[in-house]
């Protein structure tokens, strides 16, 4: 797979958090204490906007979405520079996500009114050149899908489908029947020690 | 990748772009990679890409403050620069013009696409008529732009010293008091000035908008550079078209009214004349001094009848165009199609909701059956899920296109009445049906401090708090105040058009208790109607937290006491300002930062809007004051200047504003002055001496443009022959004074001393 420019979302347990603009200060801290190990430029708030981006931590190789699109609040984190290895790339968006996720549960603003699942994920390319959304990407990228889901998922029973029409995203949901909390997803995927 | 497929979207829409704007493209994605190799010096890249609609965005210079103290952005490509302080890597803002604010569906879906692979998901509609998306890096613009080119946008002349997006009343062609639709002119000027070689050297920007009518708003003509309303004169007992003319408008630091250039101008003479004047404009308009460069400044240097005069000679020289007169024969072409046949309303019931949206958001066309849906975007921003469902819905209900408008809204026009409810169900559907478009919570912001390199206050974010505590409290439902216009601008640069609002809102910081503070100027008698017939005046500052109770103050004070029809201009002038002033001068002044640190940070922003803890030594507590006393007393007489103004008193207005000024400077210059006395030669020498010469008083963007301002009032003596003078040296001491302000923020330790403050900028 060519394409790098790689987007995870999680969602949130029941859709619920405290309000968009509780995560405002907890990105601005990101920045300020360069909690993600990359370079953080600023924080976007479409909290006015229904069913957008939320709030927006605006990096400069990833940007990362207190996302609520779908009308199903989540993380969303988003490759856009800098492309890995293709070998790495969908590993490091997943922990990157993950790994970030984290950060928000632990958070002492968020600390007890956020709680991500892990049974669920939405994997989205976003480069409609490379990759645009059809059965044809989808066997593709298939392969290397299958192989991330095991390692999340174990032996537990995964369900992998597209969704979306043509003229969207090329976008895939992950569905395990069991489910681990972040830190072992994590750490099922290296670990986050480098991120 | 999958086998076969293009590898890049040149290659994928090779053929599809048009020759021209390929080529374009092509040469700024050379340019690009020049600039990176250090091959293209970098004010000349920076210059090129503005006129591509590449523009810089806040922190874009590597440094941001995160509450505490300046962090530098290390970004990967190191010292490599896209113009002045402006770094490689930064993300910025792509302007994407959209002609008199008309979309296609085709072009919408395009544009959803670039904001979702490029940008933050965010469309962005501004106030003439664009689109803009943030976040956006540059080496990712050269294939936005064949993106774009391929459904026929250009990004061209967006920014830089050229001809912007012409923009043009959005019901053009279906409204009910138009003369006659102004569609098919806009359309052929815009395509006729872009890369017109006429119109390469400007110093400075050029702004074109059209109207149907003179009274409404919708082409807002009064302030643009130039502007065309439609008339129709007889001539010899048949109808002729052709433009009421207007040039010279503008607002920003220098608001200024368009002036009219001819009562009729044959429409077959519009785009020949405007070449005349952009002819003239780059030859005699300002090139070194970008803060007097804008043709209202040659306007009022030259004299309407002279500049006149030039014109039509300019324009007696001009080598005929086939294209000045080509389109007049299809004025047609630009007509849009109903999808369906018109209809009545269907009898009720109707979905939850519909009633009050229809209220508000829907006008009868001209043409019988249809009507206008409009979409109220809040902050002006949909997201590409919305705009693909939302050219969705044109596509089923009522054609082709949309048309964004100037108060950052779009419209569905030729939408059959019986599909009414069926277009709101739809709307719902994708979160789009929010009634109140035009009313008191249908507020313009610009970017301000969210993404714009001037913004002072946060515009967005108050307009965002605005909107809600005005629905909280329930006015916007008051028949006397739902009505009022509220826009906010980040800064003196009026992109949100506060002068034209009923309550506008200007960016400003203030030092309050040794620490900075967010304001917004409070400007009001501006007046919307009349294509933004008259501007309004600051009043005051409130600092920003403050802001909402003022609003809240100021629209139950004009609800309750409003007489029959009356605008909020003409209550203003009914009530004075000094009454206004007085409902929220207690707001004014604010607890200290120990007993409440939330009026130090912006809305939306919790960083302490202060960027760094300012030391206060043991001299301070004598030589701050002094500063802080002179800037306040300086301050009131802008105000004093204001009510003097109202009076009638234009002579003695002028003079007040101008010993505004002069107390400004003299607590600035003071500070090395310590003996300076109040003689105007003096103040003027000194402030010339210690603050000019050594650019302390330059603002970071609009540089010497405030006291040159001051200069020029001081050498006239403050003269003022008519009210528009008087107005306008007001307008410039106030700015004067927020420069005086800014200055002592940024310097000053530079200007008191080791003990006085320092701010961040300074270091």
């Amino acid at each position: 797979m060519d394409a790098f420019k790689l987007q995870v979302k999680l969602y949130l347990d029941g859709g619920k958090h405290p309000g968009l603009s509780e995560f405002i200060p907890v990105f601005h801290g990101f920045i300020k204490h360069k909690k993600l190990g990359e370079l953080l430029i600023d924080v976007a708030n479409y909290a006015h906007v229904p069913e957008g981006p939320g709030v927006a931590l605006i990096g400069h190789a990833h940007d990362y979405f207190l996302d609520e699109s779908e009308a199903r609040p989540g993380l969303l984190a988003s490759r856009k520079r800098d492309p890995l290895p293709s070998s790495e790339r969908l590993r490091d968006i997943f922990r990157r996500a993950i790994n970030t996720a984290i950060l928000l549960e632990k958070d002492p603003v968020l600390a007890g009114k956020i709680h991500f699942r892990t049974d669920e994920f939405l994997f989205r390319i976003n480069d409609r050149l490379g990759a645009p959304n059809t059965d044809a990407t989808f066997a593709t990228v298939r392969p290397a899908i299958d192989s991330l889901a095991a390692r999340l998922f174990g032996a537990a029973a995964v369900n992998i489908v597209r969704v979306g029409t043509g003229r969207e995203l090329f976008s895939v949901r992950i569905t395990g029947a069991a489910s681990a909390d972040l830190a072992t997803l994590l750490k099922r995927l290296g670990g986050g020690a480098d991120l | 990748m999958q086998p076969g497929s293009p590898v890049s979207w040149k290659q994928k829409l090779a053929g599809r772009v048009p020759e021209a704007m390929a080529r374009e493209i092509d040469i700024f994605e050379t340019q690009i990679d020049l600039r990176k190799k250090g091959k293209i010096e970098e004010k000349l890249f920076a210059e090129t890409r503005l006129r591509c609609g590449v523009y810089g965005q806040r922190y874009d210079n590597g440094q941001r403050h995160d509450g505490d103290k300046q962090q530098p952005l290390v970004f990967p490509s190191g010292d490599t620069t896209k113009g002045p302080n402006t770094m490689w890597d930064a993300p910025g803002m792509m302007r994407i013009k959209i002609p008199f604010g008309r979309v296609t569906t085709e072009q919408l879906d395009v544009l959803a696409e670039l904001a979702e692979e490029y940008s933050d998901r965010i469309l962005h509609v501004t106030t003439r008529q664009d689109f803009q998306l943030h976040f956006v890096h540059i080496e990712d613009t050269p294939d936005l732009m064949r993106r774009l080119a391929a459904a026929g946008i250009t990004t061209r002349e967006a920014c830089g010293n050229s001809v912007r997006n012409v923009t043009a009343c959005p019901l053009a062609g279906v409204c009910n008091e138009e003369t006659f639709d102004v569609t098919p002119y806009a359309n052929a000027l815009t395509w006729f000035l872009l890369g017109h070689d006429d119109t390469q050297d400007f110093g400075r920007k050029f702004k074109v908008a059209f109207s149907g009518c003179k009274d409404n708003p919708c082409g807002l003509t009064n302030f643009h550079d130039l502007g065309a309303i439609a008339r129709v004169r007889d001539d010899n007992g048949q109808p002729r078209r052709g433009f009421e003319f207007y040039v010279g408008g503008g607002l920003g630091s220098v608001p200024q009214s368009a002036q009219l250039f001819d009562e009729f101008l044959p429409e077959e003479e519009l785009l020949p004349m405007a070449q005349a004047i952009s002819r003239v404009f780059a030859r005699l308009g300002e090139k070194q001094n970008r803060a007097k460069a804008r043709i209202k400044f040659l306007v009022k240097k030259l004299g309407m009848p002279e500049l006149k005069r030039l014109v039509l000679a300019e324009r007696a020289l001009l080598r005929p165009d086939p294209r000045w007169t080509a389109f007049l024969a299809d004025l047609r072409a630009t007509d849009e199609k109903p999808l369906h046949q018109a209809g009545a309303l269907p009898a009720g019931p109707y979905p939850p909701g519909f009633e009050t949206w229809r209220k508000t958001n829907v006008l009868p066309q001209r043409q019988s059956g249809y009507v206008i849906a409009m979409l109220t975007l809040p902050l002006g921003d949909l997201t590409s899920d919305q705009a693909r469902g939302l050219s969705d819905i044109a596509r089923k209900y009522s054609g082709d296109t949309l048309r964004t408008t100037a108060d950052q809204n779009m419209l569905l026009r030729w939408v059959s009445e019986a599909d009414l409810p069926a277009v709101y169900a739809a709307l719902k559907a994708i979160r789009l049906d929010q009634a109140g478009a035009g009313t008191i919570t249908d507020i313009t912001a610009c970017p301000g401090t969210d993404t714009c390199k001037l913004g002072i206050s946060s515009s967005r974010a108050l307009a965002a708090e605005l909107q809600r505590s005005l629905v909280a409290s329930g006015i916007h439902e008051h028949p006397n105040a739902k009505g009022l216009h509220i826009k906010a601008s980040g800064c003196f640069n009026s992109c949100a058009q506060h002068h034209v609002a009923d309550l506008g809102f200007l960016g400003v910081s203030r030092n309050v208790n040794g620490r900075r503070v967010p304001h917004f100027q409070l400007v009001v008698g501006g007046q919307w109607t009349n294509n933004a017939g008259s501007y309004g005046l600051a009043i005051g500052a409130v600092p920003s937290k403050r802001v909402p109770e003022a609003v809240r103050r100021l629209t139950e004070a004009f609800a309750k006491d409003r007489v029959g029809d009356e605008t909020f201009a003409s209550y203003v002038n009914r009530v004075g300002k000094k009454s206004i002033r007085a409902m929220v001068e207690e707001l004014q002044v604010l607890p200290s930062y120990q007993d409440d640190p939330s009026n130090y940070s912006d809305w939306g922003d919790p960083r302490e809007y202060t960027i760094e803890d300012m030391g206060v030594g043991e001299c301070a507590g004598e030589v701050v004051p002094f500063v802080e006393m002179g800037l306040a007393a300086s301050e009131r007489e802008v105000f004093e200047a204001q009510m003097l103004l109202d009076e009638g008193k234009i002579e003695d207005a002028a003079r007040r504003a101008y010993s505004a000024m002069l107390a400004a400077a003299k607590a600035l210059a003071r500070e090395k002055s310590p003996n300076l006395g109040n003689e105007p030669d003096e103040i003027v020498r000194d402030f010339r001496t210690h603050l000019y010469d050594t650019q302390l008083f330059f603002d970071p963007f609009a540089g010497p443009k405030f006291a040159i301002d001051f200069f020029r009032v001081h050498d006239d003596g403050a003269r003022a022959d008519s009210k528009e003078t008087a107005h306008q040296i007001i307008e410039q001491a106030q700015l004067f004074v927020d420069a005086a302000h800014q200055c002592y923020t940024r310097h000053g330790a530079a200007l008191g001393g080791p003990t006085a403050m320092a701010a961040p900028e300074s270091k």
